[in-house]
């Protein structure tokens, strides 16, 4: 979801390339002409995470990974961002099945939480430091939650939108006003015709709605929207899919919620490489919680 | 405060950010407190704001090229950074780099310590002047110069600079002298100023009270001066052509009398003859021969070679000396030496000396009757008001010369009656240019700057533009005030110093701030100062519009009744009928000059006889007769 995962690198194969879709709104999927861009409505909070880990020393082979993650919310007022909610835990990762009794207490005496991260029977150092990493963004993910909860709860009216899936959130109270915006296409729900319509999609257009399928979790409706033009570039180029929870109010707003996207293109979110999928807000989110992180830069 | 590898603090400099809306700007002091016994005191020079984009083409981008497009949802976040230069640091030793710690405004007592002013502002006695009122983020500061650093001994002299109309130039300076009146410490002796009025009515009504705001008010009473016009107000001013009417604007019937007449003859202009002449009349022969005049003959008894006794006190006298001389030559056979000077040379020094009463006539008068500054008699606390405005240019030269000349020699000899004088001279780049010929006007202004302070005499100088200025007289002014600026002058090299911001603000500086350097002051401030208390020319002159000039014998009486409010103009007029005019004003002039106590009778005694004197060939003896007179050929 967040900047910073570090278990992905260019290369490696996608976990889940493929996952299950059902078509709520239009069968076959279509391509809908949203309209010009619209403000979002005031106070509207963005919210997102971020997460630095690194190899600190080893006790044998086992690696003793520190690690920061934090996540904030921010509000929009008046054209200006300001601090909403802001969660960040900074802790220790270690394979506490291969530590020592002094060691787990040299480690206590840091003074910092310790987390111990899966174990395999074999040591390898990679699959050590991805089984940590695995840890770093499950608290990421904590953070984000908690910070979005506090603004969902001290903002009854207000909408919010995060960075990422918003499958945590759908059902908890307030999951009517939480938008999820997905970057990442890793993950295809559609197949055929439809994946065809989705991923070709003009700019300014979104996708019918779908109900993509959530392991364990409940249902979320997800949408394909084009933010700008791909032509010539690549597919993905401007293309996100948002999420809101499963409820006939998603099919009546997503058009609704597809023009305030569109009316967030503006300010580019330039350095980021990901500036075509990347609203602004979510990018200096991004840039605060990394200037508040100090020396993890 | 923020430091980075390119952006590092240093001894003299450092950089901080700001919220977007806070109301510091250029020239705002700030201060920085370690915590550990570090203290820095630093004054805003520079200031960017900039914000996360990276280039403008994604703003175009983001616009999809239409200028005219909604703005975005989303301010871009912005940064303040703002620059500043070091004032001061507490302790001063080891110098060091500035410390990364929290920047804050600074407070009143900041202010004091940032400009080394709690040196002699607490000083007993203090020798704080105040100059102006430091104002930032709401707080506002009493800024203080060191009497002893802007009057001497320890340096001197002020200069002031800025466009015309603008830059409050003549609006600074009064404000500082009522100042300088105001706290100039007692112990420290007595003072006094002169000012030369060199255009229009700027300094003619300053005995007069100005309207203030209640602003001005305000700030009168946070610098502790009184917030009046100037109380001991002496003007000066030359006559007309006619000898009779005073050339100045400030010629108000109600105001008239308060002006006395500036009157010199022979003795008072040889000295500076060679302010008169140009840099052709002056060799060696010729400056031999007027020093000759000025040692042997003007003032005292002189005896030709042919039985003639000559008692020369005045530009006439001086016209029968050179009659003898060319006669005498003349008789003995067409001689073209005498004592050791040639015919020629006297010829032309004769024609050069007799014409300056022409030239400057008004000022310089053809008989020995002179009406002069009270040099030996100068007042504490009293402004000397010259005006020069209707004098031509060759005029203001010889007046300003002598004036400051004589300034000069009274303080050397410690007679003058105060033990310090500022000299105001405005247009300073007239009177010393930075380049043209070596004037006798620029030597002394040069001799002024570098040695007046030991003198007690402080020259206030102004022009618009620094650079047209000699450098070694600006250069030694300790004390530089800056109003608004022309862009082009302030690219001049002599402002190299100056950061790009502080000339920005400088170049759209409002009317009554400032920006002030001196010794203490590690880099200049900018301060906001009230408008003087005293009448500005242009309201002087709509409150009091110029008289008219008036017939001769009106205007005698006018001058007259400067001394007794009773004298008549019918009284006066039967009085002077009959009499030759230039006789009227010499009696005129030694009564205003004697102030007796009953000055219709005193002037009717020293009225001449009635018949004028004349050469044995009928020519009027006063008047400055032709050398070699040639008929008529269309006389009768």
């Amino acid at each position: 979801m967040a900047a910073g995962s570090p278990h992905r690198r260019a290369g490696q194969p996608i976990t889940d390339p493929f996952a299950t879709a059902w078509l709520v709104e239009d069968d076959p999927l279509r391509a809908i002409q949203v309209g010009g861009p619209l403000r979002s409505p005031p106070g509207t909070g963005f919210a997102d995470g971020i997460q630095r880990w690194m190899v600190e020393g080893h006790f044998g082979l086992a690696p003793v990974v520190r690690a920061y993650v934090a996540a904030a919310v921010l509000t929009r007022r008046d054209g200006s961002l300001a601090m909403a909610a802001e969660e960040h835990e900074e802790f220790i990762v270690v394979p506490g099945e291969r530590l020592t009794t002094e060691q787990r207490d040299a480690l206590d005496r840091v003074g910092l939480p310790v987390y111990e991260s899966d174990t395999s029977a074999r040591v390898h150092p990679l699959v050590d430091q991805y089984a940590a990493a695995r840890i770093v963004e499950t608290r990421r993910e904590t953070a984000e939650r908690k910070a979005v909860r506090r603004f969902v709860d001290a903002e009854p009216t207000s909408w919010l939108v995060m960075d990422g899936s918003v499958g945590h959130l759908t059902g908890g109270p307030g999951a009517e006003r939480v938008i999820g915006l997905v970057k990442s296409h890793e993950t295809q729900y559609l197949e055929g015709a439809d994946l065809l319509t989705a991923l070709t999609l003009r700019e300014g257009c979104r996708s019918s709605v779908f109900e993509r399928s959530r392991a364990g979790g409940t249902p979320v409706y997800s949408w394909y929207l084009r933010l700008w033009p791909w032509t010539e570039r690549d597919l993905l180029h401007g293309l996100t899919r948002l999420e809101r929870w499963a409820d006939r109010t998603t099919l009546e707003e997503a058009t609704l919620v597809s023009r305030w996207m569109l009316g967030e293109r503006a300010p580019i979110s330039t350095p980021d490489a990901s500036w075509d999928r990347l609203i602004y807000p979510i990018h200096h989110i991004e840039t605060y919680l990394r200037a508040r992180m100090g020396g993890w830069n | 405060m923020v430091a980075t590898e390119l952006l590092p603090s240093s001894p003299y400099q450092f950089h901080f950010w700001t919220a977007t809306d806070a109301t510091i700007g250029i020239g705002a002091i700030v201060r920085v407190d370690d915590g550990a016994g570090r203290i820095v005191h630093a004054v805003i020079v520079d200031g960017r704001a900039y914000s996360d984009l990276p280039t403008p083409l994604h703003e175009v981008v983001a616009a999809e090229g239409n200028p005219a497009a909604q703005p975005p949802p989303t301010r871009r976040v912005e940064i303040r950074l703002w620059t500043a230069a070091v004032l001061r640091q507490e302790p001063p030793e080891p110098v060091q780099p500035v410390p990364l710690a929290t920047v804050h405004l600074a407070t009143e007592s900041d202010v004091e310590i940032a400009l080394r002013m709690d040196a002699y502002v607490r000083a007993e006695p203090s020798t704080a002047i105040p100059i102006g009122i430091y104002s930032a983020g709401g707080m506002r500061a009493p800024v203080y110069l060191d009497a002893d650093f802007l009057l001497g001994p320890e340096s001197a002299h002020l200069n002031i600079n800025g466009v015309s109309g603008l830059a409050t130039k003549t609006s600074a300076v009064l404000f500082l002298l009522s100042s300088i009146f105001a706290h100039f410490p007692r112990s420290k002796g007595q003072i006094a100023a002169v000012c030369f009025n060199v255009k229009g009515p700027d300094l003619t009504f300053l005995d007069q009270p100005a309207a203030l705001t209640a602003a001005d008010r305000e700030m009168y009473a946070a610098l502790g001066i009184p917030a009046e016009p100037f109380k001991a107000v002496r003007f000066y001013a030359p006559f007309k052509a006619d000898g009779v009417n005073l050339n100045t604007l400030r010629s108000h019937p109600d105001l008239a009398g308060s002006v006395e007449p500036l009157v010199w003859g022979l003795r008072e202009v040889l000295d500076f003859a060679e302010v008169l002449l140009n840099r052709d009349d002056i060799d060696a022969k010729a400056d031999a021969f007027l020093d000759f005049l000025g040692d042997r003959v003007v003032g005292k008894t002189f005896r030709d070679e042919w039985g003639g006794q000559h008692r020369v006190e005045s530009f006439a006298g001086l016209e029968r000396l050179f009659r003898a001389i060319f006669d005498g030559l003349e008789s003995a056979g067409g001689r073209d030496m005498w004592r050791t000077h040639h015919v020629a040379t006297i010829r032309k020094v004769r024609n050069r000396l007799l014409n300056i009463s022409t030239r400057c006539k008004g000022l310089v008068t053809d008989d020995d009757t002179a009406h002069d500054l009270p040099f030996g008699a100068f007042d504490d606390r009293a402004l000397y008001v010259i005006d020069v405005a209707g004098v031509d240019q060759l005029g203001q030269d010889l007046v300003f010369t002598r004036v400051v000349s004589k300034l000069r020699e009274h303080l050397e000899r410690r007679d003058l009656g105060v033990d310090h004088v500022v000299v105001f001279v405005d247009e300073l780049n007239k009177y010393a240019p930075a380049d043209g010929p070596e004037t006798y006007v620029r030597r002394m202004l040069l001799d002024i700057s570098e040695r007046g302070r030991y003198l007690g005499l402080v020259l206030f100088g102004a022009q618009q533009f620094r650079s047209q200025v000699h450098r070694r007289v600006v250069g030694n002014a300790s004390t530089t005030i800056y109003g608004r600026m022309d862009s082009d002058e302030l690219a001049m090299p002599g402002y190299q110093t100056i950061s790009a911001a502080t000339k920005s603000k400088l170049a759209t500086l409002p009317k009554g701030e400032l920006m002030v350097r001196h010794p203490h002051f590690a880099h200049p401030i900018f301060l906001k100062f009230p408008r003087p208390a005293a009448l500005a020319g242009r309201q002087g002159i709509e409150r009091f519009p110029p008289a008219p000039d008036v017939p001769f014998g009106e205007a005698v009486a006018r001058q007259l009744r400067v001394l007794d409010r009773r004298i008549a103009a019918s009284g006066v007029q039967d009085l002077i009928d009959g009499h030759r005019e230039v006789d009227v004003r010499s009696a005129l002039l030694a009564t205003r000059r004697a102030r007796p106590r009953d000055p219709l009778a005193f002037f009717a005694a020293r009225l001449r006889p009635s018949i004028p004197r004349r050469t044995a060939d009928g020519g009027d003896q006063s008047a400055v007769q032709p050398l070699k007179p040639v008929e008529d050929p269309y006389a009768p």
